[in-house]
C-alpha cells in the first residue's frame, strides 16, 4: 500500500459554478476571474463549470453564456445544464449531445428543481442519446430519489454518471448501485464516510470516484484533503484528483 | 512549510499540536461505520494526518446506552493513553442516583475533561433535570460541556443565560457552529453575548469564507477544532482548517491550543 505525500498532483474540478446566484454571501463569488483565483489557491488545474442562470432561471440562456465564458480557456471546461426533449427548450438530443461531446464538455440534470423526471416516458431519449456519445452526467445527490437513480442507471448502462455532493450517510444505497452499474461514479468531495475513499475505492476500483469542490458554495481544502490522505497507492489518489474526470471527457489522462 | 501544505500534499502535521475536540466512536444504526469504527481505526487515521488527540463520545453513549459508551471509551483511553480522551456522556433520561453514581465512578477513576451531551439524540433538551449532577460537577470543577445543541425553552440565547447565571464556572462548548450560514450568525451571537460559549467547527462541509467570518466575528481564541470522527471521517475537517485564509498561529489555536487549555489536556 503506497501512502506516501504527492505532491504535483493533477487536480480537475468536476462541480464548480460561476454566475450571479440568487443568494451569495459576503465571502463568496461568480466570477470566471474569482473562481480561476480560488482554484489557484489551491493548485487545482481547471474543471468543469456550469453557469448559475442554467440553474436559476434559464438552462438554454445559461449554456449559452457558459459556452462563452469558457470559449477562450484552456482550464475552464462547460457542463451545460440539460433538459428532456419533449418541450422542445434545447436543441434535439442528438444535436445536443454532439454539441457537449464536441466541445469538450458534459452535462449536469436538476430534475427536482426543473421539474422533470429521470424516468425514460420523459428523459429517455435525452439520455439515449447522451449514452450515445458517452457523455458524463453529472446530478447532485439531492435532485432524485435512490429509486429513480437506480432506475436511470439501469436504463442507460453505458452514461457514465456522477453523483454530486454526496454526505456520509450513503453507503447503503451507494453500495448496490456499485455493485450493478459499472458507470456509476461518486463526486469524492463531501463523501465524508470514515475511511469511505479507500473502502469504496478497493472494493469497486478507484475509477469509481471522481475529485469536485462545489465552489463557490463550498471550500476546496477538504475535498483535497480527502484524496491526498487517502490511504491508496500514488496512482489511485492521482486518478480520483483529476485522471478519472479527464478520461470521462475524453481527454489524455 | 506552510499548514496549507500539509493538505495538499497528505502530509501529516507535524508542527502543530492538534486536538479533535468532537469525536466519536464505533458503529452507528443509521449507516455503515467501516472498522466497526473502532479506537485502533481512528488512531491509525489520527496518525497519518498527525492528530494528538481526540475526545471521545461512543456513538452507543448518545444513543442507546451512555453507561456502556462511557465504559468503552474508558477502556480505549487505557489502551491507548493520551491519544483517546473519554467526553463522560450523559442521559438525562435516567435515574438522578444512577447519573450521579456514574459521575462519582468516573470522577474517582481519574476525573473527567468534560461532559458530552447529545439532547436531540436523548430527546429532550439542556434544561432537564436529569442534566442537573453534571452541571454541578461542570461548575465545581470549571470544566466544559459539549453540547449537540443548547436547546430548551426560548432557545439557546437562553438556555445558556439562565445555565450561565447559575453555574459560573462552566464553558460551554457549542456543536456544530459552522455548520450553515444562519447557523454561524446564531453561533457567533452566542459566543459574543457570552464569554464562556465557545464554538466548535464540526460538520460534513464547510461554506466558503464560514470559517473566515467566525474568525473575524469571535477571535480565533473561542473555536475549537473538531470532527466527529468516525460518524465523518476526519480527513476533509483537516483540510478546511489547514486550507483557510487566516493565519497559520490563529490555526494552531483552533486546532490544538485552545483545546489544550480548555480541556487542560
Amino acid at each position: 500500500m503506497g501512502a506516501e505525500p504527492t505532491a504535483g498532483m493533477r487536480w480537475i474540478d468536476c462541480n464548480a459554478r460561476i454566475g450571479r446566484w440568487s443568494n451569495p454571501q459576503p465571502e463568496q463569488f461568480w466570477t470566471s476571474e474569482d473562481l480561476l483565483a480560488a482554484w489557484d489557491d489551491v493548485g487545482i488545474e481547471g474543471g468543469l463549470v456550469y453557469h448559475a442562470w442554467s440553474w436559476e432561471w434559464s438552462p438554454a440562456h445559461g449554456n449559452e453564456r457558459v459556452l462563452r465564458e469558457t470559449a477562450n480557456s484552456d482550464r475552464m471546461w462547460p457542463c451545460y445544464v440539460a433538459l428532456p426533449h419533449a418541450t422542445r427548450e434545447l436543441a434535439p438530443p442528438r444535436d445536443f449531445a454532439r454539441a457537449v461531446r464536441e466541445s469538450r464538455g458534459a452535462v449536469r440534470i436538476f430534475p427536482a428543481k426543473h421539474n422533470w423526471s429521470v424516468h425514460d416516458w420523459c428523459a429517455g431519449a435525452l439520455f439515449e442519446a447522451l449514452e450515445s456519445q458517452r457523455v458524463p452526467v453529472l446530478v447532485d445527490v439531492g435532485e432524485l430519489d435512490w429509486e429513480s437513480l437506480a432506475a436511470m442507471l439501469q436504463a442507460h448502462p453505458d452514461m457514465p454518471v456522477i453523483l454530486l455532493n454526496m454526505y456520509y450517510r450513503v453507503d447503503r444505497w451507494v453500495y448496490p448501485l456499485m455493485e450493478r452499474c459499472e458507470n456509476f461514479h461518486l463526486e469524492a468531495n463531501t463523501y465524508g464516510v470514515f475511511l469511505g475513499v479507500e473502502r469504496l475505492a478497493e472494493r469497486f476500483g478507484p475509477q469509481r470516484l471522481v475529485f469536485g469542490t462545489n465552489l463557490p458554495e463550498l471550500e476546496a481544502g477538504g475535498p483535497m484533503a480527502l484524496i491526498a490522505y487517502a490511504e491508496l497507492p500514488e496512482a489511485d489518489r492521482r486518478a480520483i484528483a483529476g485522471g478519472n474526470l479527464l478520461r470521462l471527457l475524453g481527454e489524455e489522462e | 512549510m506552510h499548514l496549507k501544505d500539509y493538505a495538499l500534499t497528505g502530509r501529516p502535521v507535524d508542527d502543530a499540536y492538534i486536538v479533535d475536540a468532537h469525536a466519536h466512536m464505533g458503529p452507528y444504526f443509521n449507516f455503515m461505520v467501516h472498522e466497526d469504527g473502532s479506537a485502533a481505526a481512528m488512531v491509525s487515521v489520527m496518525d497519518r494526518l498527525g492528530i494528538d488527540v481526540s475526545i471521545a463520545s461512543p456513538h452507543i453513549a448518545v444513543t442507546c446506552d451512555y453507561r456502556e459508551g462511557n465504559r468503552q471509551v474508558a477502556e480505549a483511553a487505557r489502551e491507548f493513553p493520551g491519544r483517546i480522551v473519554p467526553f463522560i456522556t450523559i442521559n438525562p433520561n435516567y435515574p438522578r442516583e444512577e447519573i450521579e453514581a456514574e459521575i462519582n465512578s468516573y470522577h474517582e477513576a481519574g476525573g473527567i475533561v468534560g461532559f458530552k451531551f447529545h439532547s436531540s439524540l436523548h430527546s429532550t433538551d439542556c434544561m432537564n433535570e436529569g442534566y442537573t449532577p453534571a452541571y454541578e460537577y461542570a461548575d465545581e470543577h470549571a470544566i466544559p460541556i459539549l453540547s449537540h445543541a443548547w436547546n430548551g425553552p426560548g432557545g439557546p440565547m437562553k438556555v445558556v443565560g439562565t445555565l450561565a447565571e447559575r453555574y459560573p464556572n462552566i464553558r460551554f462548548v457549542n456543536a456544530h457552529s459552522s455548520s450553515g450560514w444562519q447557523v454561524i450568525d446564531n453561533a457567533c451571537a452566542l459566543a459574543e453575548e457570552f464569554d464562556r460559549v465557545y464554538l466548535d467547527l464540526t460538520g460534513s462541509r464547510l461554506f466558503y469564507g464560514a470559517l473566515e467570518r467566525m474568525v473575524d466575528r469571535v477571535g480565533a481564541e473561542r473555536i475549537l477544532w473538531g470532527t466527529d470522527n468516525p460518524f465523518i471521517d476526519p480527513r476533509p475537517g483537516l483540510g478546511r482548517m489547514l486550507c483557510a485564509h487566516v493565519s497559520d498561529d490563529d490555526k494552531r489555536l483552533m486546532l490544538g491550543l485552545n483545546a489544550k487549555k480548555l480541556f487542560r489536556l
